[in-house]
């Protein structure tokens, strides 16, 4: 069949933070391979670096006979390279057939959308699927959606089409039509690419997977061989569980969640009754794949969503119905995965950040003066102390690194007095030293008594620090194991199907 | 709209033949204000060729906009007057769009606060000698009061608010009309309300020109709303919910009350500035009190940034281009268009300094 893309010792680092180190990967024509890995193996960013969005810092890139140098997205598309980004790059309001005709603009608009249209109704043919193109893309469902950016893809000539996370959004049924659909398009001699970190979706739907971990390739074989004991292996690493330094003390219950349900806007839902139980001097390690209930767990605890049913305890108390500022006065802190959306406002100042939730107590002034300098003095304090490094009080919090903005919002969520920290992926993004600080900071509220409920996809970080650790999968807690529990029992509880 | 991030992600490209935008990381404070003063010049030098195009020559600007506006006591004092109204919408809207809330009713508000004085003064309600006082708590009232169905439909329903506080504009006008045409009407049968008592319901002048004790009122404002914003806690929350809502939310802000109080607020200063138009100039409601005055002031925060000193500069200088305009038009016979032609070109000269401010041009050679 031959070589249709072709990665020879591909590297790449961000602001010095290795993502990629000597990747090398062969797909070939008529096969759909799987790119398989946990989040942040460094699969989305070898395939932006196919298709020409990312220019690798090493290495290099062939398609066909032809290097790829100098590559960006019109070259690669020009030659027949097409992604299909996890976020859609679909124009609202528009028509499926205007957001065609935008991406492959030929001759004058009427006569182009003509065409435009036949060639949509042609292919979904092919492809065995129906799409009106006169439907405004914001009517679709988020699967029909997926479709139109396939069609739009083929219809600009894409010979390899990588889809990145194509699965994550969709019901069980749409995936399965989807990956049905990439057979075809394999049928028809293309090259898929199928970037996923759902272990089921592999030995049915496609004929290689190649394993990443870590922003190294582990190993390329051939789907039907690889059984899903072997790939839980290469994807969560073979790393025995780090022995605990020291137990945690016996607390109180601090947190119980009993049969919490919540909706996604899409009507799936994105908690099932879950139930679980955090007491105080305790990690507990919330371990799963991304999109099983995670973001909206944590916006629950918080009191950003509330519960459809089910019920939330606070050392006894029913704070189901609670919000953001009762919460937080009883002592419950939060730090969001994303920390600049929900952390920090990064127009502001560093010291008008940290300061912010002391002020709402009352700690600087009263309502009628705020004390600037009282603010300044207390927050050069605790850059000292959290190590946040190129920050003055006065710096706007948008221009810190990511792991100094980490700290920054650590430093104001971890005070004395915190019963419950609810902290969702405090290490994404972070080089390993600041990763370190961070959990060293967190370890230190443990031994002062809070409870901590650490919800992460890096399930390194979960085996590191958590003293429980509970298998989040599909909105419930599927398994519980106190630490040091065997890293393959989890990680098959956190792929498999509940 | 905002791509820069704090380092992680590469600078975002625009290709456009060899000029490229590269986004800014960082800008130092006087290369901010040096590009903020290069626009403001460039959109001035413009005003002045367009004059010069309309045969006002430099030396009839210099004297209409600059020698017999501000450093001559007639025209100082016409400025001060003009001025009034203008510091107190401009910091209204400067109030609402710190939570970005797009008030675009300030016309209305500011009707509803005329309307609310002429209430007071009209059915001659409370002891004289506290009657300016109740017109001006129903001026604030009459304001406020307009902006509470936006408010409510944009908090409750996410109605947008720029659509909902606009048409309100048009409600308030007729509210206006039916009054100056019915109940209110004047005995002379013209479409305004009866006068309001001279030494009870007008507001006296301080003895400079025909300023009013008004300008005290805004200048009070002005201080008021500069301590809100600056130095209370109220205010550090309504920093926070305009620059993160959802993060203001999560770090436990009552951000709904931060925005209704906020926006309360802005409806009752364009409704203070209805009152200081009608206790301090006009005497009466007329149809026309109002015009004018919502451009003005989302001008005026737009200019100042939504910092109050800045409004009262701005509102300042604002004030004397409106006064030279008027001598322009008499002495020059230009239609009243142009001042609003000057306005928008120095308005569109400062809005174009974002690109400065926001991307570094390079100039590629191939």
């Amino acid at each position: 069949m031959g070589t249709a893309l072709s990665l020879r010792d591909i590297s790449k680092s961000f602001d010095g933070r290795p993502a990629l180190a000597d990747v090398s990967l062969d797909i070939e024509w008529g096969k759909v391979h799987a790119l398989l890995g946990e989040n942040g193996a460094g699969k989305s960013t070898l395939m932006n670096i196919a298709a020409g969005l990312y220019a690798q810092d090493e290495g290099r890139v062939f398609f066909g006979d032809t290097e790829l140098t100098d590559n960006d997205p019109r070259h690669a598309k020009s030659l027949g390279i097409g992604m299909v980004h996890q976020h859609f790059k679909l124009v609202f309001p528009f028509t499926v057939a205007e957001n065609v005709l935008l991406a492959n603009p030929k001759g004058g608009y009427g006569r182009g959308l003509a065409e435009t249209k036949r060639q949509i109704v042609e292919q979904s043919g092919k492809l065995g699927f129906a799409l009106d193109p006169d439907a405004p893309v914001d009517s679709l469902s988020v699967a029909e959606q997926q479709r139109a950016e396939i069609i739009k893809v083929l219809l600009g000539g894409a010979r390899l089409i990588i889809l990145d996370e194509p699965t994550a959004v969709l019901t069980d049924e749409e995936a399965q039509a989807l990956l049905s659909t990439m057979r075809v398009l394999a049928g028809q001699g293309n090259a898929v690419i199928l970037v996923t970190h759902k272990l089921h979706e592999v030995p049915a739907y496609t004929d290689v997977v190649t394993v990443m971990r870590g922003g190294r390739k582990i190993e390329t074989i051939a789907s039907k061989e690889a059984t899903p004991a072997d790939l839980t292996k290469m994807m969560v690493g073979s790393a025995l569980a780090e022995i605990k330094h020291r137990p945690a003390t016996e607390h109180g219950v601090v947190l119980e969640v009993q049969d919490a349900t919540l909706g996604r806007a899409d009507g799936a839902g994105a908690l099932n009754g879950l139930s679980m139980q955090v007491r105080g001097g305790e990690i507990y390690g919330v371990a799963g794949v991304g999109g099983n209930g995670q973001t909206e767990l944590a916006a629950a605890l918080i009191g950003l969503k509330s519960l459809e049913s089910g019920t939330i305890l606070m050392e006894g108390d029913n704070v189901t119905a609670a919000d953001t500022r009762t919460l937080r006065r009883r002592g419950v802190a939060f730090v969001p995965a994303e920390r600049m959306a929900y952390g920090l406002a990064e127009d502001m100042s560093v010291a008008s950040n940290y300061a912010i939730a002391g002020v709402d107590r009352g700690e600087f002034g009263g309502p009628l003066w705020t004390r600037q300098g009282r603010i300044a003095a207390t927050t050069q304090t605790a850059i000292s102390q959290f190590e946040i490094a190129g920050a003055a009080p006065t710096t706007r919090a948008g221009l810190l690194s990511g792991g100094n903005a980490q700290k920054l919002v650590l430093a104001r969520e971890l005070r004395e007095d915190a019963r419950l920290l609810v902290v969702h992926s405090p290490t994404r993004g972070l080089d390993v030293r600041a990763c370190a600080a961070v959990h060293r900071i967190l370890m230190e509220a443990r031994d002062r008594g809070a409870a901590i409920v650490l919800i992460s996809e890096d399930l390194d970080e979960i085996f590191k620090i958590s003293d429980r650790i509970g298998v989040i999968n599909r909105g419930r807690i599927v398994g519980e194991f106190d630490a040091p529990a065997d890293r393959h029992e989890v990680g098959a509880l956190m792929v498999g199907h509940a | 709209m905002r791509q820069e991030t704090a380092g992680s992600v590469p600078s975002v490209r625009h290709g456009v033949g060899r000029i490229t935008l590269e986004v800014r990381q960082r800008l130092p404070a006087w290369k901010h204000g040096l590009y903020l003063a290069t626009s403001l010049g460039v959109g001035l030098l413009i005003s002045v060729l367009v004059l010069w195009a309309s045969g006002v020559g430099p030396k009839g600007i210099y004297e209409e906009f600059v020698l017999y506006t501000f450093f001559n006591a007639k025209g100082l004092s016409n400025v001060l007057v003009e001025c009034t109204p203008l510091i107190l919408v401009g910091l209204s809207a400067a109030l609402a769009f710190r939570v970005q809330f797009w008030n675009i009713g300030l016309e209305g508000q500011l009707i509803l606060g005329g309307m609310g004085a002429a209430f007071v003064a009209l059915n001659d309600y409370g002891p004289p000698e506290i009657r300016l006082w109740l017109m001006l708590a129903g001026a604030l009232a009459g304001g406020a009061l307009w902006t509470l169905v936006p408010l409510v439909l944009k908090l409750k329903l996410n109605v947008n608010e720029i659509i909902s506080t606009l048409l309100l504009n048009y409600v308030a006008f007729q509210l206006l009309q039916d009054r100056i045409y019915g109940a209110w009407q004047a005995a002379d049968r013209f479409p305004h309300s009866a006068q309001f008592d001279a030494g009870i319901e007008r507001l006296s002048r301080i003895g400079f020109g025909d300023v009013g004790t008004g300008i005290y009122v805004a200048l009070a404002a002005a201080v008021v709303v500069w301590w809100l914003i600056d130095r209370s806690r109220f205010g550090m929350f309504m920093t926070f919910v305009g620059s993160n809502a959802r993060m203001s939310k999560a770090v436990g802000l009552p951000v709904t009350a931060v925005v209704a109080g906020t926006v309360l607020l802005s409806g009752a200063l364009s409704g203070l500035a209805g009152f200081v138009v009608v206790a301090g100039q006009e005497y009466r409601l007329t149809a026309g009190f109002a015009g004018g005055y919502l451009f003005s002031g989302i001008v005026i925060a737009f200019l100042a940034r939504n910092n109050p000193v800045a409004a009262v500069v701005v509102a300042f200088l604002l004030g004397g281009l409106y006064v030279g305009g008027q001598s322009i038009q008499v002495f020059y016979n230009l239609p009243a268009g142009v001042i609003d032609l000057l306005q928008a070109i120095v308005v569109m000269c400062v809005t174009a300094s974002e690109l400065f401010v926001r991307y570094r041009i390079i100039w590629r050679r191939q």
